[in-house]
């Protein structure tokens, strides 16, 4: 709520991103996106992935199943790397400003 | 549709299924035989689905590695995702996957790739393990590329096979990266 308040007082709106994850792969791999941003991926395989953080900050979307969409909402500045749990080749990172 | 230049006949893909579950370097294939009828590569893309989710539910219950558990828990997950897509596409086409000599011997190899791992227990299981999944996913993408997407004439089959492809290529990359972290056979010396 803070960090929504203080980017509408910046007179900038979050808005959404999408990862498309389509042939064992994120796309784009890597995203840069504001504090406040939500990043939404959608499965278009059909084997089921994730995208889990993979290092200090938390996050995790949850297994999605072919069709499915996992949300976050980008917090704080930095790099941060995600994976697929199930499938640990895959890889992406969200540049968050 | 013709790929007569770098394509596997029938028997030649049981000749490379064959080999890979038993952990040696596929062959070559010999001379031409009749291709694979649209039914025929339904069963046999069910059928290496469903070994490779026998193989690894076996491992589950052997392997003491989280790393081979993990791998394991993918491969039922996705072969049983891919299973579930091909049956509803099947249906949807009113095409019943039809037994044939390939399955047939991926059935056959499938039976005696257990009886070699039967007897193994912790590393040495780890690593028979994995060795055959590398086999064994190389030799899906060969017949994937060479055998099945090449014979097949139904467009549907034939994307639902272009789409699995990246799934199998992954599986095989994850396969050798976890064989790099196992640990090697202890050697004994005298």
């Amino acid at each position: 709520m803070i960090v929504w308040l203080l980017l509408l007082l910046a007179g900038r709106a979050p808005t959404t991103h999408t990862v498309e994850i389509r042939g064992m792969e994120f796309h784009p791999a890597a995203l840069t996106v504001a504090a406040g941003d939500t990043i939404v991926w959608i499965n278009r395989d059909i084997v089921p992935h994730t995208a889990t953080a993979s290092g200090r900050t938390k996050w995790d979307t949850g297994q999605l199943s072919q069709g499915q969409v996992g949300r976050y909402v980008a917090r704080g500045a930095g790099v941060v790397r995600y994976a697929c749990i199930l499938h640990p080749t895959m890889h992406g990172k969200l540049i968050i400003r | 549709m013709s790929h007569s230049g770098h394509r596997l006949t029938p028997l030649g893909l049981a000749l490379v299924f064959a080999s890979a579950l038993h952990g040696q370097n596929p062959m070559p294939a010999p001379a031409a035989t009749p291709d694979l009828s649209d039914p025929e590569v339904a069963h046999v893309a069910v059928t290496a689905n469903n070994i490779d989710i026998d193989a690894a539910k076996f491992a589950q219950t052997r392997t003491q590695n989280p790393a081979v558990k993990q791998f394991a828990a993918t491969m039922i997950t996705d072969h049983t995702a891919v299973n579930a897509q091909a049956a509803a596409l099947a249906t949807k086409l009113g095409v019943t996957p039809t037994d044939n000599a390939v399955s047939q011997s991926l059935e056959s190899g499938a039976k005696q790739a257990h009886a070699t791992l039967e007897p193994l227990h912790g590393a040495a299981f780890d690593r028979a393990y994995i060795d055959r999944e590398i086999g064994y996913h190389q030799a899906v993408l060969d017949a994937i590329d060479k055998l099945l997407i090449p014979t097949t004439e139904n467009a549907e089959l034939r994307q639902l096979l272009v789409d699995v492809r990246p799934a199998v290529a992954t599986h095989l990359e994850h396969a050798k990266q976890l064989k790099a972290r196992l640990s090697p056979p202890v050697r004994t010396g005298k």
